[in-house]
């Protein structure tokens, strides 16, 4: 019964915040906005022929999630955050005494909402792609079928994308619950998320590439977004997800050790 | 009927809030924060260890050391000359008869240098198909000249001690003058003659996802006739320059052909920058990429936790005017930043010259002009992102949105731009604030997006909008 109301609570309070409706307005308006632009800017004219180019299309026409997930860290982070700045953590907990619960009320509520928009966003973006690839020069002639969520590759690259916002969405709850200081959580977040794609243009050196593409969160995570030449990824897709996956669990578990043991 | 006196403040003159009292008040509360020094100092810290990171794994991948790495070499003196003795004043004269093969940039000209070492001193007066007739010296793009002159054309280049000065005609009797230039180490002894160069075709392939970019080597060739020297040495015969570091290279597409004073030149390569230069001096500097978040935040919290602590209104009960109240946190958060910035980047150019040595490779000298000023800028960079997000957060008034906006702005088209296709990815280097990034440069490179300064400026441009917005809104609104 706890557990209803709890999840009720937290539906409540995350549902009469204009942030929240702003973070996932962001997080599908991002995702499709910039999944457009660069499906729209890449064609086949730099290929040696349009069926060499091995674009990889589900992939492009989702990788608007790389700017929309940071709606996701805001919102994970806000979801917790919001209450340590305003003050009203004190009251949620006199409500409900059991801090697990409350964790657990609020990563519901917050994977269930970013569910909701990275579906849309992911689902819009393929229906954009759709449109635009063969305009570009992807045509099935030249070796790429129209997407289609029928074709498992790119079912499993749209619902991994899905997963993955989630996912990040939830590292951002458990960060922002260890950390209780919005801008500190959202910083040290966007810096985990990002740090790694930065280090790897700075080294030269293949091999250590692939081993940071394998451990950090973001190019692992994206993992999942791959089509085709999966031979040549450094982690397989679903591992790749798997270890966004750890991520969050470490955060989430390390974040409500410390929100049990600490006064709010 | 009483006349009102304007007021006069009975506060004693030293005790009011003078400018410098605001810049102490702000600079306190800054320093009296431990986090937020810390913070400072992490910034510090995370850029020196991404340039000792960078430098660790820069190891030398040409065989024999580095200078073997083409990667490695800043400067391209190839193409074909043929050449004689030139003592002292003189000057050589011939017409460029026929230019085949090579692009707009292909070259082919008159050209006195006091040696044939490579990546030595020159002056070269060359017509172009594309460019005109130019005067080129040194290992920069450019030159002096222009138009639409193409061959046939007659080219004349003369030496007067350290001077040497360019003239073109058309007909070998009009003689307009091109421009000159100063070889201050020109040997007493120098030499003169003919040379064909041309720039690699930059060939962009794109496949997996990602666009790989490489320089072809092309060729050119170039027929000159009625070629003088003067004054002619008796018995001087023209000698060519062999192909660097080996045998002759493929007589096809290098060589020297002709008789009866009609030569015909054909060469591989280009004189100048080397487009395809590894730039260490923005390697070893990256660091700022990461250095930025903490920097941003910093600044950030300087405004935001004032709003949320409702401190904002005593800052503002003492200091009514919010323009200066501005002023003195942009101020304060820049100089900070700038200090950091300063230390960090220096840090960062000193500790990784001993590893780059270790690994074969000469760190970049320091007192070196565009090396000095990646460097300083790097720490100006800084400052200006710190003030960009002072009036980011002054705007937004909240540390989560301020913080995810300036660094979405700065760091985001960067990671986008490296699956996008080069033409398109240039366009979000030079748009977006990342612009400011450019002042890193070093290296003329093929995929330069903006020059360094304009980049920077583009910086400071969005920083200064964001400014004016940011004082119109502390005006406009209650605190």
């Amino acid at each position: 019964m706890t557990a209803v109301c709890a999840l009720r609570a937290e539906w409540t309070k995350l549902r009469t915040l204009p942030s929240t409706w702003w973070m996932l307005a962001a997080i599908a308006g991002l995702t499709l906005a910039v999944g457009a632009a660069v499906t729209g800017s890449v064609d086949t004219s730099h290929c040696s022929t349009p069926a060499g180019c091995m674009e990889d299309t589900p992939k492009l026409a989702l990788s608007g999630v790389q700017l929309g997930q940071v709606a996701a860290v805001v919102l994970g982070v806000l979801a917790v955050g919001g209450e340590y700045a305003a003050g009203t953590i004190g009251a949620t907990l006199a409500a409900i005494p059991r801090r697990s619960t409350v964790l657990a009320a609020k990563a519901a509520v917050v994977a269930a909402v970013v569910a909701v928009a990275g579906t849309a966003g992911v689902l819009a973006s393929l229906a954009v792609a759709r449109g635009l690839l063969p305009g570009n020069g992807f045509t099935s002639a030249n070796g790429y079928p129209p997407l289609s969520l029928a074709d498992g590759p790119t079912a499993r690259a749209a619902f991994g994308t899905v997963l993955y916002l989630v996912l990040v969405a939830l590292l951002a709850l458990g960060v922002g619950t260890a950390v209780r200081e919005q801008a500190a959580a959202i910083t040290a977040v966007l810096a985990l998320l990002w740090i790694v794609p930065i280090i790897t243009r700075l080294i030269a050196s293949a091999k250590w590439e692939d081993r940071l593409d394998k451990i950090a969160p973001m190019p692992a995570g994206l993992a999942v977004q791959a089509t085709r030449g999966l031979e040549r990824l450094p982690i397989g897709p679903w591992n790749g997800l798997g270890v966004l996956a750890a991520y969050a669990a470490v955060a989430l578990l390390a974040g409500g050790a410390l929100f049990t043991l600490r006064d709010p | 009927m009483t006349v009102m006196a304007p007021y006069r403040s009975t506060v004693e003159p030293e005790a009011r809030d003078g400018f410098g009292r605001l810049l102490l008040a702000e600079w306190t509360k800054l320093r009296t924060v431990p986090r937020w020094m810390l913070t400072l100092l992490a910034s510090v810290v995370l850029m020196v260890l991404v340039a000792l990171l960078s430098a660790a794994g820069s190891e030398s991948t040409g065989q024999g050391g580095g200078s073997s790495d083409p990667a490695r070499l800043q400067k391209i003196d190839l193409g074909h000359y043929t050449y004689q003795p030139l003592a002292g004043d003189g000057e050589i004269i011939a017409r460029v008869t026929a230019q085949r093969g090579g692009g707009a940039w292909a070259k082919a000209g008159l050209m006195i240098r006091g040696s044939v070492e490579r990546a030595t001193p020159y002056a070269a007066l060359m017509v172009t198909p594309g460019h005109g007739v130019r005067l080129q010296t040194g290992y920069e793009n450019g030159g002096a000249g222009g138009g639409t002159a193409k061959a046939p054309r007659w080219l004349k280049l003369t030496r007067s001690g350290t001077a040497v000065t360019g003239y073109e005609s058309p007909d070998g009797r009009a003689w307009q003058r091109v421009g000159s230039v100063r070889l201050d180490k020109l040997p007493e002894n120098a030499m003169a003659g003919m040379f064909v160069a041309v720039p690699d075709e930059v060939e962009v392939q794109r496949q997996f996802g990602g666009e790989s970019v490489s320089g072809n080597p092309a060729d050119t060739g170039a027929r000159f006739d009625q070629v003088s020297v003067s004054p002619a040495q008796p018995g001087a015969a023209w000698r060519d320059r062999g192909a660097p570091g080996g045998p002759a290279a493929d007589p096809g597409v290098d060589g020297r052909t002709g008789s009866d004073g009609t030569f015909t030149l054909k060469g591989t390569g280009d004189i100048g920058p080397n487009e395809f230069a590894d730039d260490s001096t923005k390697t070893t500097l990256t660091g700022v990429l990461i250095g930025q978040a903490a920097i941003v935040a910093l600044a950030v919290l300087m405004v935001t936790a004032e709003y949320r602590r409702g401190m904002l209104r005593t800052t503002l009960a003492a200091s009514p005017r919010r323009g200066r109240l501005l002023a003195a946190k942009a101020i304060v958060a820049g100089l900070a930043a700038l200090a950091a910035g300063l230390v960090a980047s220096f840090g960062s150019m000193l500790l990784a010259a001993p590893m780059q040595r270790s690994n074969g490779l000469e760190p970049p000298p320091l007192m070196d002009g565009t090396v000095l000023r990646a460097v300083l800028g790097t720490a100006a960079l800084l400052a200006v992102i710190a003030v960009f997000s002072v009036a980011v957060a002054v705007i937004v008034r909240r540390s989560a949105p301020a913080i995810t906006i300036v660094l979405l702005l700065l760091l985001v088209p960067q990671i986008i731009a490296t699956g996008l296709p080069l033409s398109v990815a240039r366009w979000l280097d030079r748009l977006t604030p990342a612009a400011g990034f450019a002042i890193q440069e070093t290296v003329t490179r093929f995929d330069q997006a903006i020059v360094p300064w304009a980049g920077f400026g583009v910086l400071c441009a969005y920083a200064l909008a964001a400014l004016a917005a940011a004082y119109w809104l502390l005006r406009r609104r209650d605190a």
